[in-house]
Parts: C-alpha cells; sequence; structure tokens
C-alpha cells in the first residue's frame, strides 16, 4: 500500500512538473504510458487525487486518471458527479496535451454521451461534445467518432440549430466507415428538421453510394429518407443509382424500400387523390418507418410540383385555372399556394386579384451584380481547391504501397472508377 | 442562472439578439446539469425565434417545453400562438394571436416590435408590406386590410402614402412597385483575377 | 398594366400573319374534301387481297366495324372464299360467327368438310412416304422440297405453327441463294400470319444478305415485310422508311399480304406523324385521300388534313395491321401539325389558332400546356388574352444558370469522390492491416 501510495504521489508530482513546454509533456505521455496499467488498477486511488491537478494546466494526466476512473462501469449515484467532472474538463482542457492521446479523449467523451443517455438528459451533452469536437480535429475536415453522438443529443434534445452548425463544413477525413454512416443519417434526419433538403439529399446520398460490402440497416433508413427528401425537394425521384453505387445497395436497397419506391411512381403522374389513397392505404408502413411527417410534405409538395409546371407553360393563367388543373379546391386557396411559392422564392408570379390572373415572370437575376461576381469568383476557387485536392488525394493514393499492392493482386476483381471523369480543366 | 447578457438585450432593445442569447445559456446551463426549466423564459426564447422569422427553431423548442409549463404558462402558449399561425402561413391570424393576449409588461415591447401599427418600425408588419408589393399586381383593400393587421381605413391611407391606386368601384387597390437601387463597387482584384480564369481557359 | 394593354395591341396585328387569313380561308373551301368516309366498299377492298390474309381481314372487319350488313357481307365473303381452299378450321370459325344468319347456303357443310379433311389425310401420307423415300436416298433438293410440300400442306389447311417449322427446316438443305430467298419468304408470310413479327425482322435480314440475288420485286416485298414489324413494335420511324423506299415494282405482287394502296397509306400516315420530308408520288396516287391530305398537311391547310384524317378513320380502323396504331399516329399527326402552326410566329392567337384545328380554346390550351411541358413547342401561353408567346431563350441568363448549376454539381460530386476514396482507402487499409 505504501508503495502504491508512494507511487500515487511521485506520478501526481511528475504531472505536476511536466505540464509545460511541449518537450515535458512529451516526456509526461512516456512517463503515463508506462504507469498506464497501476494507474488503471488504482484508479479510485488516483481519483482521489484529481483534486492537486488543475485540469486546465495538467490536462494530460488529468485525462490519464479521469480516463482511468471512468473505465469501468459507474454507478447510478456517481453518474451526475462524473458528466460534470467531464464536462468541465472538456471546458478547460488544454488542446495540445490532450491532441496527444486522442484515444482517451474521444474515450471519455463517449462515457459523457451515454451517461447522459441514461440520466435522460441528452441536452447536457449538447454544448460539451461541440466544444470537444472542436478541440480534437486537427482541421474541421475530419470526421471524429464524437460526430455522431453530437448529432444524436442535438436530435433527441431537440436542437437542430446547434446539430446543423457542424453540418456546414466539409468533410472528407473519415476513420470509421461506421461513423460516418451515423453522420450522415443524423445530419440528414437535422437537416430536415431545418427544412435544408439540398444538404439532407447530399448527406443521405453519400450513406447510399458510400463502398459497403455488406447491406446495413442505415444504408436502408437512409435510402427511405431519401427517396422522400427528393420527392420534396426536387419534386422528382430517379430510381436509378449512379455507377459507383456498391453492387449490394443497388441489388437491395429497393428491395427494402417498395412502398416508397411506389410512393414515387405515384408522386410522378401528378394525381394528388391517388397520391392521397395510397398514402392512406400504406400509412401503417410509413408510421413505422417513422416516416409519416415526411411522407405528409411529399403530398403538400405535389401542389407546389403541379403549380411549378404550369409557370413553364403559362405566362397569365386564372387563379381558378390553377386551381383545376393543381387539382385545388377553390381559387382562393390556389391564391394561398402561388402567394407561399412567391414568398419562398420557388416561382417569380405577380397575383391580379381584380382580374382573377397570375403573371408568371422569369427570374429576375441578371447576373450582372457584384453580388454575383463576388459568388462566381468564389465559386470558382472553392471549385479550384477542391480539384487540387482530388488530384493530390489522386497521386498519393498511386504512390501508396498498400493500394499498389492490392490493385496489383485483384486488378480484375477491384476497379478504382472512383476517379472516372474528373475534369482536369478546374486546376489552374 | 446569469441573465444579465438577456436583460442587456432586452433593455436595449436588442431583439434580433435574443434567439442566440437564449440557445445559448440554455445549452451551457443544461451543461452543468442544473434543471433549469421551471425558471426559464420560454416566452421570451421563442419570441425570439419568431422575431427571426425561424420558425424551424421555436417549433423545436416549443417541442421541447415540458408539459407542466405549457399548463402553467399563459403567456407561453400565447407566443406560441403567434408561432403557429406563422407556421400555417395565416397571415392574418398572426395578428388576431397578438391582440388576443394581454401581454405581460416583460414583452410588451418585444411583442409591439414585431407587430403593430407604425409600420416601419414593425418587423412582421414590414414584411407582410413587402410581400405585397413582391406578390400583387391588385389586391382588395379588404385582404390588404387583413395582410397588414389594420382595419380597412388605415390600411388604404398607409399604402396610398407609399404610392398604391385605389379603385373606390372595386374596392382594389393597385399596388406601386418598390424599385430598389443597389450601390454597384467591386474590388477590382476580383475581376482581375476572373479576367485571369478567362485568359487561361481560353489559352 | 399599362404595357400589358400596350403588348396586346401589338399582337392584334400580327395575328394576321397566322396563315389564316382571309385569303386562305377562301381557298379551302374551294378544296372541297373528295374523301370517302363512306362506309368500306367491302367487295373492292378484298378484291385486292389473295389467299389467307384476305380471309383474315375479311374477319378483322366482321369483329371490329359494329354494323351488322357490314359484318354478315364480310363474312359472306369469306365464308366463299375459304370454301375455295381446304382450311376447314378456319371455315368452322366463319360458319360459327355466320350463326345461321346468311340463310342455308352459308351453313355448315358437313359434306364439303369431310371431303377435305379426307382428302387432307391421303395427301399427307403421301408426303410423308415421299420425303421418307427422299430421306433415305439423301438426295438434298428432294428434301428440301418435301419439306417444303409439307410447309404448303400446313400453311392451306392453317396449321400455321407446322407450316412455319416445316418451310424452316428447307434450310439445311438449301443449296442455292434462290433456295434461301424462297425460304425466308414462306417464313416471313406464315410468321405475319401468326403476329410473329420478330421472326418477320430476321427472315428479311437473312434474305437480304443474298443482294445479288434479290430481284427488285423481291426487295420491294422485303421492304414492306420488315415495314409491318416495324409498324406493329410502334417504331413509325423506321416503318415510314421502310413503305416510303418500297419500290412501285411491287405493284399487286404481294397480295397474300399487302396491297399497294396500304404502303401508300402505311407510309404515308406514319411518315406525317414523324417524318418530314414525304416523298413517294407513286403509291401515294393509288390512295388519293391520303395524298390529299398529306398535301394538306404540307401547305398548312391543317383544317382540311385533320378533316381528311377523321373521314378516313373508321376505315383505318378496320384494317389489320393498322388498327392498334391509329391512335398512336393520329395524335402524333396532329401534334406535328400543332407544333409547325406555332413555328414562323412571335406570337399566335389562340383563337384563331383553335378555329383552324377545328377545337375550342380551352381545349387547344390543354393540347399547347402538354407540348410544352414536354419542351416540343418553346412558348409560353397567355391565358387572359389568348395569346401564345414565342419563349426566346436568353442565352446569356441561361449559361449563367447553366455554369452555376454545373459548379454546385462539380463541387457536390468531387466531395462525395474524395469521401468515397477515403471510405475505400479506410476499407483495405483495415483489411491489410488485419493481414498483417
Amino acid at each position: 500500500m505504501n508503495l502504491n501510495a508512494n507511487s500515487v504521489d511521485s506520478l501526481v508530482a511528475e504531472i505536476q512538473g511536466f505540464s509545460g513546454s511541449s518537450q515535458d509533456v512529451n516526456h509526461l505521455n512516456n512517463l503515463l504510458k508506462q504507469s498506464e496499467d497501476v494507474i488503471r488498477s488504482q484508479a479510485a486511488t488516483f481519483a482521489s487525487c484529481l483534486t492537486q491537478l488543475d485540469p486546465s494546466i495538467h490536462s494530460l494526466g488529468y485525462l490519464y486518471i479521469l480516463e482511468a476512473c471512468t473505465a469501468g462501469p459507474i454507478p447510478e449515484a456517481q453518474a451526475n458527479e462524473l458528466v460534470l467532472s467531464v464536462v468541465r474538463f472538456i471546458d478547460v482542457c488544454s488542446v495540445a496535451q490532450i491532441r496527444l492521446v486522442p484515444d482517451k479523449f474521444i474515450s471519455i467523451c463517449k462515457r459523457l454521451h451515454e451517461q447522459v443517455m441514461i440520466l435522460g438528459a441528452p441536452m447536457r451533452a449538447v454544448a460539451p461534445l461541440l466544444t470537444a469536437i472542436r478541440k480534437i480535429q486537427p482541421s474541421s475536415e475530419h470526421l471524429t467518432p464524437l460526430h455522431p453522438d453530437f448529432l444524436q443529443v442535438c436530435l433527441l434534445s431537440k436542437c437542430y440549430k446547434t446539430g446543423y452548425s457542424i453540418l456546414e463544413d466539409d468533410v472528407y477525413e473519415v476513420d470509421q466507415p461506421r461513423d460516418f454512416f451515423l453522420y450522415c443519417y443524423y445530419g440528414g434526419m437535422i437537416c430536415i428538421g431545418q427544412k435544408r433538403f439540398a444538404k439532407a439529399l447530399e448527406l443521405f446520398h453519400n450513406v447510399v453510394t458510400a463502398p459497403m460490402s455488406s447491406m446495413n440497416a442505415i444504408a436502408v433508413e437512409a435510402y427511405k429518407k431519401y427517396i422522400l427528401v427528393s420527392l420534396i425537394h426536387l419534386r422528382q425521384f430517379s430510381a436509378t443509382f449512379p455507377k459507383y453505387t456498391s453492387s449490394v445497395a443497388q441489388r437491395n436497397l429497393k428491395n427494402f424500400s417498395q412502398p416508397y419506391i411506389e410512393l414515387a411512381n405515384s408522386y410522378s403522374t401528378g394525381n394528388i387523390s391517388e397520391l392521397e389513397a395510397f398514402v392512406v392505404a400504406n400509412q401503417e408502413k410509413f408510421e413505422n418507418g417513422n416516416n409519416l411527417g415526411l411522407v405528409k410534405q411529399v403530398v403538400s409538395s405535389m401542389y407546389k410540383r403541379n403549380i411549378q409546371r404550369l409557370t413553364q407553360t403559362y405566362l397569365t393563367l386564372s387563379l381558378q385555372d390553377i386551381a383545376n388543373t393543381a387539382q385545388i379546391s377553390t381559387a382562393k386557396e390556389a391564391e394561398m399556394h402561388v402567394l407561399e411559392m412567391i414568398e419562398d422564392g420557388e416561382i417569380y408570379a405577380t397575383i391580379n386579384q381584380k382580374d382573377g390572373m397570375v403573371r408568371f415572370l422569369e427570374d429576375p437575376e441578371e447576373y450582372k451584380t457584384c453580388e454575383m461576381i463576388e459568388h462566381i469568383d468564389s465559386s470558382i476557387s472553392r471549385i479550384m481547391k477542391l480539384s487540387k485536392k482530388l488530384t493530390t488525394m489522386d497521386e498519393s493514393m498511386a504512390c501508396d504501397p498498400l493500394y499498389l499492392s492490392k490493385v496489383g493482386r485483384e486488378r480484375q476483381r477491384f476497379d478504382f472508377d472512383d476517379f472516372d471523369g474528373v475534369p482536369q480543366k478546374f486546376n489552374l | 442562472m446569469d441573465f444579465s447578457q438577456l436583460t442587456d438585450a432586452m433593455a436595449s432593445r436588442s431583439y434580433d439578439k435574443v434567439a442566440d442569447i437564449c440557445d445559448q445559456l440554455m445549452l451551457q446551463i443544461a451543461s452543468q446539469g442544473v434543471a433549469f426549466q421551471d425558471e426559464w423564459p420560454y416566452a421570451v426564447h421563442l419570441l425570439g425565434h419568431i422575431y427571426l422569422n425561424d420558425l424551424n427553431s421555436a417549433r423545436f423548442l416549443w417541442k421541447s417545453v415540458p408539459l407542466s409549463i405549457k399548463e402553467s404558462h399563459p403567456e407561453v402558449c400565447a407566443v406560441w400562438k403567434i408561432g403557429q399561425q406563422l407556421w400555417i402561413r395565416n397571415y392574418a391570424g398572426v395578428y388576431d394571436s397578438i391582440r388576443s393576449f394581454n401581454w405581460s409588461a416583460e414583452i410588451q415591447d418585444f411583442i409591439a416590435s414585431f407587430s403593430g401599427k407604425f409600420l416601419l418600425t414593425k418587423k412582421y408588419t414590414r414584411r407582410m408590406l413587402e410581400l405585397l408589393m413582391s406578390a400583387y399586381s391588385t389586391i382588395s383593400i379588404q385582404d390588404t386590410a387583413l395582410f397588414l393587421g389594420m382595419n380597412e381605413n388605415d390600411a388604404t391611407n398607409y399604402v396610398m402614402q407609399q404610392g398604391w391606386n385605389v379603385d373606390a368601384a372595386s374596392q382594389m387597390l393597385t399596388v406601386k412597385k418598390q424599385v430598389t437601387v443597389t450601390e454597384q463597387k467591386i474590388d477590382p482584384s476580383k475581376l482581375q483575377r476572373l479576367t485571369e480564369y478567362v485568359f487561361h481557359l481560353e489559352h | 398594366m399599362e404595357t400589358e394593354e400596350e403588348a396586346s395591341g401589338q399582337m392584334t396585328d400580327e395575328i394576321y400573319t397566322n396563315g389564316v387569313d382571309d385569303e386562305s380561308l377562301s381557298q379551302q373551301q374551294q378544296r372541297r374534301p373528295i374523301i370517302s368516309g363512306e362506309q368500306l366498299d367491302i367487295e373492292a377492298y378484298a378484291a385486292l387481297y389473295t389467299g389467307r390474309t384476305k380471309i383474315s381481314r375479311l374477319i378483322f372487319i366482321a369483329d371490329k366495324c359494329g354494323n351488322v350488313s357490314m359484318q354478315l357481307e364480310a363474312l359472306r365473303m369469306a365464308y366463299d372464299e375459304i370454301k375455295k381452299g381446304e382450311n376447314t378450321q378456319l371455315f368452322r370459325e366463319v360458319v360459327q360467327k355466320i350463326d345461321g344468319r346468311l340463310g342455308p347456303n352459308y351453313s355448315s357443310d358437313s359434306g364439303w368438310m369431310d371431303a377435305v379433311d379426307r382428302r387432307a389425310d391421303q395427301r399427307k401420307e403421301k408426303l410423308e412416304n415421299e420425303l421418307n423415300a427422299y430421306r433415305t436416298n439423301l438426295i438434298k433438293e428432294s428434301i428440301r422440297m418435301g419439306y417444303n410440300d409439307f410447309g404448303d400442306f400446313y400453311y392451306a389447311h392453317g396449321a400455321l405453327g407446322d407450316a412455319f417449322k416445316n418451310y424452316v427446316r428447307t434450310r439445311d438443305y438449301c443449296t442455292t441463294a434462290k433456295h434461301i430467298i424462297h425460304m425466308c419468304l414462306n417464313a416471313i408470310l406464315v410468321s405475319i400470319e401468326m403476329g410473329q413479327f420478330a421472326h418477320v425482322t430476321s427472315y428479311v435480314s437473312k434474305a437480304e444478305q443474298n443482294k445479288n440475288d434479290l430481284d427488285p420485286i423481291t426487295i420491294a416485298k422485303l421492304q414492306c415485310a420488315a415495314g409491318l414489324a416495324h409498324l406493329e413494335a410502334k417504331k413509325y420511324k423506321h416503318a415510314a422508311r421502310k413503305f416510303l423506299e418500297t419500290a412501285p415494282e411491287l405493284g399487286n405482287n404481294y397480295s397474300e399480304v399487302i396491297a399497294a394502296q396500304d404502303v401508300a397509306t402505311y407510309g404515308g400516315l406514319c411518315a406525317l406523324a414523324i417524318i418530314d420530308n414525304i416523298n413517294f408520288r407513286n403509291f401515294l396516287e393509288l390512295v388519293p385521300e391520303v395524298r390529299e391530305l398529306i398535301h394538306n398537311f404540307y401547305s398548312s391547310h391543317y383544317a382540311s388534313c385533320l378533316e381528311y384524317l377523321g373521314n378516313l378513320k373508321a376505315n383505318l380502323l378496320l384494317d389489320i395491321h393498322l388498327h392498334d396504331h391509329v391512335e398512336m399516329l393520329y395524335t402524333q399527326i396532329r401534334n406535328k401539325a400543332l407544333i409547325q402552326y406555332t413555328h414562323p410566329f412571335v406570337s399566335v392567337d389562340l383563337n384563331m389558332m383553335a378555329n383552324a384545328f377545328k377545337t375550342t380554346v380551352a381545349g387547344l390550351q390543354k393540347e399547347l400546356e402538354a407540348l410544352i411541358t414536354d419542351n416540343q413547342i418553346q412558348a409560353r401561353i397567355d391565358s387572359h388574352n389568348k395569346i401564345l408567346y414565342a419563349r426566346h431563350a436568353d442565352q446569356r441568363k441561361a449559361t449563367f444558370q447553366r455554369v452555376l448549376q454545373t459548379g454546385i454539381e462539380f463541387d457536390r460530386d468531387v466531395r462525395g469522390m474524395l469521401l468515397r476514396a477515403n471510405l475505400l482507402k479506410h476499407d483495405f487499409n483495415l483489411k491489410a492491416s488485419r493481414k498483417i
């Protein structure tokens, strides 16, 4: 016991002594690694000396001990205390120090996530997990294992706006496919809540077309939502998969999503009463899939689809004719639909109440404003950056010995056509 | 709970900042494990979202309000009533739901800045006027009054000041479109860069 | 509001350039239809054909015409025609359809049937013996003739499947290109009767491989057969090409399949629906109605053209090959007329256009709506003033829109690509590390 007490004291002393320069911290990290087993076996003893450490200065040592303390099962009575200490640590810890042992940092965050879920208080983890992601990410392009957890607590605590804030980052670096699938799936749901349908489509599309060797439930659910969002946002759905979609997905997804495919077929006829009848007949299936809300949005988007098609055909049309063609019951209701679409910028039109007419206009954008020039300029530079990134990746992949040996070994079976058709023109 | 930031924003009528302040504060307090719900200024928070026309956030916030609060705080429900009318785009219903509640002193001014008689300073009423100008060429006096939340006389007088014409026989207003002139000034380096792209592509 | 009124004022000036001005109206009145809207002259029609197709066509008319006297007339002629042959099964069918309505002379003649069947049995036995003898002696040409005779025999008795099999079996014993062509023509004939148009296409191309041995008449026959196959497959463009290419040598040489008049009608309608330039005077002279309606179409007398078409419709629906395609061809011809009518104009008065197409403004509006949605007409309808305005594509705007859209797509696709590449990298890094 004495020995142990000594080793505890000396370790604490070392932590306090070597938390300054980066050299010191690296040295400390080596020491801690060697003592890992001791710390783990004596977690309770070590826990008591956390009070002697300042998490913002002695972050590395603090993290080792905190991680050891949270490794085992946590009694219910201590859950709250544990959550509080992890939250405090995340808040003040030194970025440079925790990045030396990202696995440990992620592990305590995962414990935090797990505990708030058990406590039934997901909102408690929203702000801390966001801070944790920002601290542990080497760059905003890296997906961390904390992303899906964060999005999940956002969904559960209805903090959609906060959740959406990380979806604006472009993510490229992925370590675990599973994290990526969940990130896209939860992210897609957040986007739906925020009515950011284009982004939602992109995220679900990522899941559906991701390389996979066996079917998984996330992909199936993502595909169902992809169909629905596609109808709501694009007012159509194309059942053909891009060629890079895995063969497993191409073969199986449709079978798992039959009512959704049929819904899309019914939608394409433009007949609202038929669509409504189909939804009523299949209500239970959509309800079981937790998609009834989205399905209802699909139905109401049909009116907009039908009105939008009229703008391609008519310069002027009476409200009554719009009501008749778009299967809306009264002219006044048709007027409200048109007004809503004007308000949302979906169509350009003016309503003439005196004559009961609507005049459809062309997009007034003249592409002459400064904003437009700036928008084009920034798009071009963004695309150039992306192109460069792609080329760099292509080159590094071509030099990767693992990849080369794989391609050499399985040339027939494995075709890397992901890089097909990349226009080289954008590399200025 | 430290509400000083919120109090300051309310006092200085920086209503567009209210939603963000509340969001941040709520997450921060939640992470400290404090049971904040009973004392949370839900009405102000909701109105903050509605003020910015962020109906998604308003709706999700409403969904997270505990049932006991919905039952004991009629003002919270009354604020959500406004959000609900906006959500279903019952343009005139928004005014009804504002008028039909006796707002507490705390948020009376907040509500008034959202909608009321002196258009230019009222967020929602102003937005409605702009919508009418962009979406209609002619509109009945009756509908105009509903959209602007005024009686027909006030509405007619007001829009006539904006240059609209009234046809007394048909009780129709002819909308005068707004011409917006924005200053066009561009950073020459941007043009330079675009020129270089074109040059590069052509050679 | 003011600008709208100004615009519509301009319109009224332009309307007179719509092609339906006073002069052309009076011209139209002179050109009174010579049309055969009257009931089909079955006798004249049947005289165009020989063999089995004559009977099939008569029975088809009887089935479709919905007019008792016409039906009985067709059946009577079919009965007479069958009696000249040996197909007792078809005879039974027709007798059943007549159902005693033509008196005792057109009843089930069991004496005739027994005699025919008896003779058939004898003939079959004889053919079998002959064929067996040829086969034991291995005389190629005789075996070919034997199978061919069998084909003829079965064809005459209405066993089309067996006929086809025997004709095709001669193939292995063909020694000259002429034999092959003969075999193909037989196979084509039977296949058309059976409605097996995939066979028709394949035997036509087989026959056409022997280019040097084809005489002009055979070429024309093959073109007709190919045309029919395309027509059945709803490939109207190809069908039109084949019928239009058919040489006048065809004459009445292929009456067991098709009459020269049919070439004109089938070809003319398909071409009018799909192709722009029709030039086959030779055949068109045979069917003045079709010639006139095509002429009217190209001289923009759409009302008259549509009137001809309307009058012809009932009879065309009685045609065994055209029946299934009349509606579709008519729709396409009408659409083409609508498109052609609007093409030269900046603006078109819908009242006048509706007049020219013998329809209501509301109906026309629906038709135009469909064509615009389908991007076949680039215009938009001013439903308030009932004017169609051509839509002038703003190239500059369209380019900007396309460029920005392409940028968005490129952005999204590249990001997707990077992600998938990273996932793949992870995947095989993982596999590789497991192996190590």
